[in-house]
């Protein structure tokens, strides 16, 4: 995967496309990334990639799927904690493609 | 019951201490590797009533055969007993440092 | 029903991995809904000990990984009573949110109430 020109400025990928460099992140880093997944982020979007960006704070890894959904319901209601949510939101594989539009590294715990 | 399985040298290691920390009555400790100089240590006295295994061809390699002999409650083992061993006992602990 | 496992905690958490792959598993094991339990002894109760900035060492922070344990299922924690006590840690120091610390006196007992039990 090619690195990414974000207004200007080369930023590193990893060979999945995840950011190399976790302070490379910003609001148009997301969005590039986002449309080379053909999202198009809306305000759900970024409601999760900011939660996500918290998990990331909190505990130092990307999470999988399981715990993804359990660390939502506990913030934003079991309405979007829930597995289908997110799969409307980040197809086909949500851990993976929230966590690399989030500039988090690839969940390990995920296959 | 457990078979505690311990590979490292009472002396270097904290192995020996902890498994027996751990060693509920019924179980079983086998020595391999370094573990097998574990028969010389004064640890071993702690352990009346268990089963103790010692894998034969380790402690003659470290010229621990000659002591183990004259430990009566030391069964001396091969690799075919050690698997017998593994399918009579669950869980299988290692402690291998 | 999945069978359960225990993961014997044993190492101190940075200076060799075995701490780190050991908490890899489980986290492994729990993303695919197997059930770990696990038992911190010896060193491993260290791995609990609260306050760990190992970011200049440029390592993570194997606490926080712990803390989201809970976020995987895993909502209690053994510890061996003893090698708190040998190395003068309290249980106020050891506390995980989300989780339960118990306490294990006989830790043969708990030990032995498991078909597998993995090393680390």
């Amino acid at each position: 995967m090619s690195n990414l020109i974000v207004n200007g400025r080369e930023i590193p990928l990893d060979k999945e496309g995840y950011l190399r460099n976790l302070n490379d992140w910003s609001r148009d880093t997301a969005l590039q990334l986002a449309s080379a997944e053909d999202i198009e982020l809306t305000d759900e979007h970024w409601q999760i990639i900011e939660l996500l960006q918290g998990f990331y704070r909190e505990f130092e890894l990307s999470p999988a799927m399981r715990p993804l959904v359990k660390y939502i319901a506990q913030h934003l209601g079991a309405e979007k904690g829930r597995s289908i949510y997110l799969m409307q939101l980040f197809p086909p594989s949500p851990a993976k493609v929230a966590s690399k539009i989030a500039g988090l590294p690839k969940p390990t715990h995920c296959l | 019951m457990t078979l505690h399985i311990v590979s490292k040298s009472p002396y270097t290691s904290s192995a020996l201490k902890e498994c027996l920390g751990a060693f509920a009555s019924g179980d079983a400790l086998l020595l391999i590797e370094d573990g097998t100089y574990v028969l010389r240590h004064p640890a071993l006295e702690t352990l009346q009533s268990a089963e103790i295994y010692c894998l034969e061809a380790d402690a003659a390699a470290r010229g621990q055969q000659q002591l183990a002999a004259t430990m009566d409650r030391v069964e001396m083992i091969n690799d075919a007993r050690w698997v017998q061993l593994c399918t009579e006992h669950q869980p299988i602990v290692s402690w291998f440092r | 029903m999945s069978i359960k496992s225990l993961a014997l905690c044993r190492t101190a958490p940075y200076g060799n991995a075995l701490a780190r792959e050991g908490i890899e598993a489980v986290l492994a094991a729990a993303a695919m809904d197997q059930a770990v339990d696990l038992l911190f002894l010896g060193d491993g109760v260290f791995q609990l000990l609260d306050h760990q900035s190992p970011a200049d060492i440029g390592q993570k922070s194997l606490r926080r990984n712990l803390q989201a344990l809970p976020m995987f299922g895993i909502e209690q924690f053994f510890v061996c009573e003893k090698s708190l006590a040998e190395r003068e840690i309290t249980l106020e120091q050891i506390q995980v949110a989300g989780a339960e610390t118990k306490t294990v006196k006989d830790t043969g007992s708990l030990i032995a109430s498991y078909p597998t039990v993995l090393s680390f």
